[in-house]
């Protein structure tokens, strides 16, 4: 993947700010939506925000990966929120999000605003 | 649901990160990205709320990154899991290393400042 990039950005990186930085994701936004998660979390490490950047990379990575699986057998170029739907529906491990995105088919039209990479 | 935006990470980051994985003439509609988006929140408050609960019974007030890397694991994340340690070990690496430059460049600074003018006794007898 990107991993000789990994280094780099954590050298380049800086502390846990507002800014995005090297990091694809931003680590205080990320320490919020932790603290969200329940009332229990009182303390946050500076690392956890960190290895969520990585892990959330990779979440999103495999989701969309597996989202786009469905795309192809639906012989289609554009990912739509039912591929998502359905790739959750078929991997185990997403089962934590079956009430999400069944709860976001319930609002069908899904616009399509044609997106690619530039 | 209210909006909720600031809980969750921003879309074009998550766009991007998806783009990065599809080919390049794949297209992404925006309510995918929008689904995805709240699905990358609710994984990290799943990862949380199980790493939290470990902090709970082990009586610690700080979620660190080992618990982060646990809860992956324990959730089924093992590829996740495996790969962040890596990561968190690098950071660590990479944490201990600054610190000895900084004391590297603290003990040159001293040693630039020249030894400590050792008192000439001016010691006369009369």
């Amino acid at each position: 993947m990107r991993q000789a990039g990994t280094y780099s950005r954590i050298l380049s990186g800086g502390g846990v700010s507002g800014r995005t930085g090297p990091h694809l994701l931003p680590l205080a936004r990320i320490k919020k939506i932790m603290k969200k998660s329940s009332v229990d979390v009182k303390m946050i490490s500076g690392e956890a925000p960190l290895v969520f950047s990585k892990a959330c990379e990779l979440f999103i990575e495999e989701l969309t990966k597996r989202s786009w699986d469905m795309t192809i057998q639906g012989k289609r170029k554009t990912l739509h929120k039912e591929d998502v739907a359905s790739a959750v529906a078929t991997t185990d491990v997403f089962d934590f999000l079956i009430e999400l995105v069944h709860r976001n088919a319930a609002d069908h039209v899904d616009d399509v605003s044609e997106d690619h990479a530039p | 649901m209210a909006n909720e935006h600031d809980k969750m990470l921003p879309i074009a980051n998550v766009g991007r990160i998806m783009k990065q994985i599809l080919p390049p003439t794949a297209k992404i509609s925006k309510q995918a990205k929008e689904t995805m988006q709240e699905c990358a929140s609710e994984f990290i408050s799943f990862v949380t709320g199980e790493a939290s609960e470990r902090c709970r019974k082990e009586n610690r007030k700080t979620v660190n990154g080992d618990d982060i890397c646990w809860a992956l694991a324990s959730l089924g994340f093992d590829d996740c899991s495996n790969a962040v340690v890596k990561y968190l070990n690098k950071f660590r690496e990479f944490e201990q290393e600054r610190a000895a430059m900084n004391q590297i460049n603290e003990d040159e600074d001293e040693a630039a400042a020249g030894p400590s003018n050792s008192s000439k006794s001016k010691y006369h007898s009369k």
